[in-house]
């Protein structure tokens, strides 16, 4: 019990710093909302200036205590207000939100799946075929960049092959419904940024699984089991495997924040419209109100994922309730 | 729509062919006749950078362009591109029959026109004109022009006179706001405006808009805008429908490089994009009905700070001006598709009318740049970069726009010709907001970049450029001369021949103090397919500017179109 609420505690406390953290930021970032605008749409006479620092307050100065309260009350009601563009925050969000969580929840999924099974087995076959070949290799291409890893497959298979879309997520006039025909269509969309995400991604699975395996199986319970004569793949998913796959749960989580911030490179290298997109734009525009919405959901999304993590393994791990 | 140019993710765009063209068009259909067709689907292709938001607010700068000129529409046409043979723009009637000033370019007199609908079915009235202008005074959020008194513009107020007639009162001279008031105000309706809080319609979301334009939108979503004609579009008549196109489509690309892909794939028909290598990439697949024309509207200068005092000093901007070879520079930096500027600041050949060729003297003389340095004093050091007795060299930095990759290859050409007359330049990219701040304000050597937009003459460029009153905003280099802000001053209430003598002069000083040293022209990029649609925009026949991002002449190209087969 004792864990679980200082684990609470110290999600509560990285919570209010990040929070802070994120009200800090973007205010000491170069311009305002104004004149990002006139930087950013086309056909703007600069005599807008005038209106637009009316339209988004820039020049009413407000203490930044209250400013601050205000910001920390309104994280906690989700009243975020309105983007540069003028929607709801909320509305912005909740658009792109679904592509982002499809995209990286299937693709986390997908690599943690092959990552861990070809560590397993590879550590098992140490010194085999696989093991000299896989994970050295997935290891290395682990350290591309995943937008180098996205261009290079958008030429070979959308430019080159032309197999594949270069962009977006459905086909432009598509209308969505869940026609298998329009889910097909997302799906060839989705294929090539889900795949730059699991190159990049498995490799790291593999690197952590294999050794973690490595260990348990000098473990004297796993010399134990071979004595008792127990049959190789119950020893190998039942005695190593169970007890190796624990880090990997943690680091599970720890992945998200990783492949969240990978989101972005890779919906800006695909045109995904997606939240990573959303984040990019929001940044490049000035959008304050969005990107500190924006910068709240990845935040929290992190958290909320390290402190699952952590009670996952306290109910697995009896070791952890103690310490 | 965003500003934006050609990103680094240009692999995918198959850049790696070798660049060729020239900025010509190819020529191609040209007159604008009604067949009395009605029917085909426009899609239209241009990146937007983001979804749409399916708001229609015409005040909000960042939705604008889907609602202008398809919705809602202005008073009148002032068509950039065109003059009369008095250098005056060419201004077509719109919204109003007609407008006439009076005392001494104080009083505009609109009269409006009868008989107009709005697509609720309403009738459209002076008093919706007298709404909307007060709106603009209302909440000045919305006053994105600047143009009552109280937003530091000229308009004192706004009244009707009769039941069909606007008065526009100015505390001064005001005709060069004739376009803002005329061209730039689209007109909305009080009968649905005015019910709103008057003081928050900047916040409106008008996610179904009515207007008085040629289309209704029909349907949006994030990645599409579908508008269907209006049929009692107040234009039509029997036997002559407008317009001719029955739907419009308007798809939200991200990037360029689909938006590229879609005009190549001949998907759309009317471009406003960004192609690298445009002859092989989209002319070469359908030579006889593919065509484009980039029609220049703005310089794209070197914006040396004088408050440098080694910008400051006049022989060390006459020595890069003439060190750079704008055809080079044009050629190499921008595949020609943007033409070389001239020193006079009169963009060619649109504003042709306004230009003094006896002015345009500078030229390339890299030898010549290297004579004027050392005739003020300046000795080339061992590094090869000249230094004044003071031993100051003449090394600075260029700020100029990350991901703008054709002015970065023109800053490339530009870094190595001034390296050749003993002058040393660094380029320095920064995203758009940092740029526009530092610009604005000052934190710069020199800067490469362009005003934010054009207007019916070269004035419209030149005064954001050159006032003194607009340091702090647009007015980048911080030129301050009090003889060139009273030519500024006296051109709203100046006659045509007067106001063409006044660019005159502001060309002669830009001929010989140099604040801004233009090296290309930007170009408004534009495609079309005349497969299905005829009557474009061409470069014999500008009744418009083409781009569909161009607000209010995408209205009156969409009045213009009509389906061939």
């Amino acid at each position: 019990m004792r864990y679980v609420t200082r684990r609470v505690g110290l999600f509560v406390i990285t919570l209010w710093a990040a929070l802070t953290v994120n009200f800090i930021i973007p205010r000491v970032m170069p311009g305002n909302e104004a004149t990002a605008v006139l930087a950013t749409f086309r056909d703007v006479n600069p005599a807008a200036l005038h209106a637009l620092q009316i339209e988004f307050g820039v020049n009413v100065h407000q203490n930044l205590i209250v400013t601050y309260l205000q910001y920390i009350a309104n994280c906690f009601t989700g009243q975020f207000g309105l983007t540069a563009q003028r929607v709801p925050v909320l509305t912005e969000i909740a658009g792109k939100l679904p592509w982002t969580l499809a995209l990286v929840g299937i693709t986390t999924i997908i690599a943690f799946a092959i990552g861990t099974l070809v560590g397993v087995v590879s550590a098992w076959r140490r010194g085999g075929r696989l093991d000299g070949i896989l994970p050295p290799m997935l290891f290395i291409v682990a350290t591309f960049p995943v937008f180098f890893v996205g261009l290079l497959l958008l030429y070979v298979f959308a430019v080159t092959l032309n197999w594949l879309p270069l962009s977006s997520n459905y086909s432009i006039g598509a209308t969505p419904s869940l026609s298998l025909s329009f889910l097909g269509d997302v799906l060839t969309h989705a294929l090539l940024p889900g795949l730059s995400l699991v190159i990049v991604t498995a490799g790291l699975w593999i690197y952590s699984m294999r050794n973690n395996m490595i260990t348990t199986l000098a473990e004297d319970y796993v010399k134990m089991g071979r004595a008792k004569g127990l049959p190789s793949w119950r020893i190998m998913t039942d005695y190593a495997a169970r007890n190796a796959i624990l880090p990997n749960l943690t680091g599970f989580a720890m992945q998200l924040g990783y492949v969240l911030g990978g989101s972005i490179l890779v919906e800006y290298t695909f045109s995904y419209p997606g939240l990573g997109y959303l984040f990019y734009t929001s940044t490049t525009d000035h959008d304050l109100p969005l990107m500190q919405a924006l910068f709240l959901v990845y935040t929290l999304a992190v958290l909320v994922c390290v402190l699952v993590a952590d009670l996952v393994t306290a109910g697995l791990d009896p070791r952890t309730r103690d310490a | 729509m965003r500003r934006v140019r050609p990103i680094a993710v240009m692999v995918a765009a198959g850049v790696l062919a070798v660049a060729c063209g020239s900025a010509t068009s190819t020529g191609g259909g040209g007159g604008t006749s009604n067949n009395g067709k009605v029917g085909g689907k426009l899609l239209i292709d241009n990146e937007s950078g983001s979804t749409w938001t399916c708001q229609f607010n015409p005040f909000n700068p960042s939705v604008n362009i889907t609602s202008i000129g398809f919705v809602y529409e202005p008073l009148e046409f002032v068509n950039i591109l065109q003059t009369n043979p008095d250098g005056t723009p060419k201004v077509t009637p719109w919204l109003a029959t007609g407008s006439s000033w009076s005392n001494a370019f104080t009083t505009l007199t609109m009269t409006i026109r009868s008989g107009v609908k709005w697509s609720d079915g309403s009738p459209f009235t002076a008093n919706d004109v007298l709404y909307t202008f007060n709106a603009l005074k209302a909440d000045p959020a919305l006053d994105l022009n600047a143009l009552w008194a109280v937003d530091s513009g000229p308009l004192t107020s706004v009244a009707l006179q009769g039941s069909d007639q606007v008065v526009f009162t100015f505390n001064a001279p005001a005709q060069s706001y004739f376009y803002y008031v005329a061209d730039q105000t689209p007109i909305v309706p009080q009968h649905i405006w005015g019910s709103l809080d008057q003081s928050k319609l900047d916040t409106y979301a008008d996610t179904s808009p009515v207007g008085t334009g040629p289309y209704l939108m029909s349907n949006c979503s994030q990645d599409n805008i579908k508008y269907l004609r209006n049929t009692s579009y107040w234009k039509s008549k029997p036997g002559h429908p407008v317009p001719q196109v029955a739907e419009v489509d308007y798809p939200a690309f991200l990037s360029n490089t689909s938006a590229n892909l879609y005009l190549a794939q001949g998907q759309a028909q009317w471009g406003a994009q960004y192609i690298p290598n445009i002859q092989s990439y989209y002319i070469s697949k359908s030579p006889s009905t593919r065509h484009y024309w980039f029609p220049p509207t703005l310089n794209v200068s070197l914006f040396p700070n004088l408050t440098n005092p080694l910008l400051g000093n006049l022989a060390v901007r006459q020595a890069i001006a003439m060190a750079i070879d704008r055809s080079q520079v044009s050629q190499r930096g921008e595949s020609g598709y943007e033409p070389a500027a001239n020193q006079t600041g009169i963009v060619l050949p649109t504003y042709k009318a306004w230009y003094d060729k006896s002015l345009d003297t500078l030229t390339y003389n890299p030898s010549k740049a290297e004579q004027t340095l050392q005739a003020a004093g300046f000795t080339k050091g061992s590094n090869g970069v000249y230094a004044n007795a003071q031993g100051q060299q003449l090394s600075f930095t260029i700020k100029s726009i990350s991901g703008y990759t054709d002015w970065d290859a023109s800053l490339q050409v530009i870094t190595q010709e001034l390296k050749a007359v003993g002058i040393q330049v660094t380029v320095e990219d920064e995203d758009s907001t940092p740029y526009t701040n530092d610009t604005q304000g000052g934190n710069f050597q020199l800067a490469y970049g362009e005003m934010p937009v054009a207007g019916p003459g070269p004035y419209y460029e030149l005064r954001p450029m050159l006032f003194s009153g607009s340091i702090g905003s647009t007015n980048y280099e911080r030129y301050r001369s009090a003889s060139t802000d009273a030519l500024f001053n006296q051109y709203s209430g100046a006659s045509p021949t007067q106001q063409l003598d006044i660019i005159h002069q502001i060309s002669a000083v830009m001929a010989q103090d140099l604040p801004v040293i233009p090296v290309t022209e930007g170009v408004d990029w534009y495609q079309y397919d005349t497969t299905s649609f005829g009557g474009w925009p061409t470069p014999s026949n500008p009744y418009a500017q083409p781009p569909v991002w161009a607000t209010p002449d995408n209205g009156v190209v969409l009045t213009q179109l009509y389906p061939v087969s």
